[in-house]
């Protein structure tokens, strides 16, 4: 398997580490105005531990640690291997950082 | 009270044995250089200023950051990529305490500084052999068109974290690898090096960066 970083193109798949899912969003309440505590403590829970068991394309978070030290976000299906897009991860680099909620 | 110097020494001071290695012969496949007495500063854009940090490094060295993995040679450094918005800066060690003034006076407020200079160990490797000898334990493609003169890498070799560089073709119109290693896995490094470059006979030197 090989991973074309945005940053360095295409390396081998040592260089890197899965990191998961990256559609799960940290819940937060500021910014969605509120809930019950009991809302609160499912949306956690949800967040922390409940994960889709994806056959097909998924986000996941890739860091190219034996690489440019880049966190990465790639669209990869789980049955065939096949990267449909590699892009950075919000906030790497001296981009502006990522504001709350994003 | 016993006085205490530091002694300081090369990482490869074991490793390195000068002279010939491997096979014998009147060919040279590959030449092992570690190049000492370098400056080396690693140059980390700060948040939304990645354009005043190339600006700063353009008046300073009088050339364009690289901004892909390149390495690029001005007056007194070359730069080399290391990620994005982030590079290494290596020159030859004159006046280390000026060299690194001046740097952090140009790059003030637009980038963060780190000084590398005894930090990492540099490997040089050409000869006409020297590519095959770093094929084998580098996932690269170092092709001419792949990887030309100019071109930069942060890579991982035996999973050890390698900037890999290459330079103007040597005299002998070979090709010139730099790779930058931590001085805790240089004699690791260096190893893997020479046991790659054995079969094409190996000549081995350490050398002041000029
Ligand atoms: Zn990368």
């Amino acid at each position: 398997m090989r991973i074309a970083c945005p940053f360095c193109g295409e390396r081998e798949n040592g260089e890197f580490t899965y990191l998961g899912d990256a559609s799960p969003k940290r819940p937060n309440f500021a910014v969605d105005s509120g809930e019950s505590p009991e809302g609160v403590e499912d949306a956690f829970y949800d967040y922390v531990y409940l994960r889709d068991n994806v056959a097909g394309y998924m986000r996941e978070y890739w860091y190219h640690g034996g690489g440019c030290r880049s966190w990465l976000i790639a669209e990869r299906n789980t049955v065939t291997h096949e990267f449909r897009s590699v892009t950075a991860a919000p906030g790497v680099g001296a981009a502006k950082p990522v504001q709350a909620g994003e | 009270m016993v006085d205490y110097l530091w002694n300081t020494q090369s990482p490869l001071q074991k490793a390195l044995v000068p002279g010939r290695h491997g096979a014998a012969g009147a060919h040279v496949g590959v030449t092992l250089n570690e190049v000492r007495d370098i400056v080396l500063v690693q140059v980390m854009a700060r948040r939304g200023k990645a354009a005043d940090a190339a600006k700063a490094a353009k008046k300073l060295f009088g050339i364009e950051a690289p901004a892909t993995p390149k390495a690029v040679t001005g007056k007194t450094a070359t730069l080399i990529w290391s990620g994005p918005d982030q590079f290494t800066v290596i020159a030859p060690r004159t006046d280390e305490a000026s060299q690194l003034a001046a740097m952090v006076q140009v790059f003030a407020g637009s980038a963060s500084l780190s000084d590398q200079s005894d930090g990492r160990c540099l490997i040089r490797v050409s000869g006409p052999r020297g590519r095959d000898a770093i094929a084998k334990f580098s996932s690269l493609d170092l092709h001419d068109l792949a990887f030309p003169v100019g071109a930069a890498a942060n890579t991982s070799v035996d999973h050890t974290a390698v900037n890999l560089w290459r330079e103007a073709n040597g005299a002998d119109g070979h090709p010139v690898y730099n790779m930058l290693v931590f001085t805790s896995f240089a004699d690791s490094l260096w190893h893997t090096v020479v046991d790659s470059s054995l079969e094409y006979g190996v000549e081995a030197a350490s050398a002041r960066a000029a």
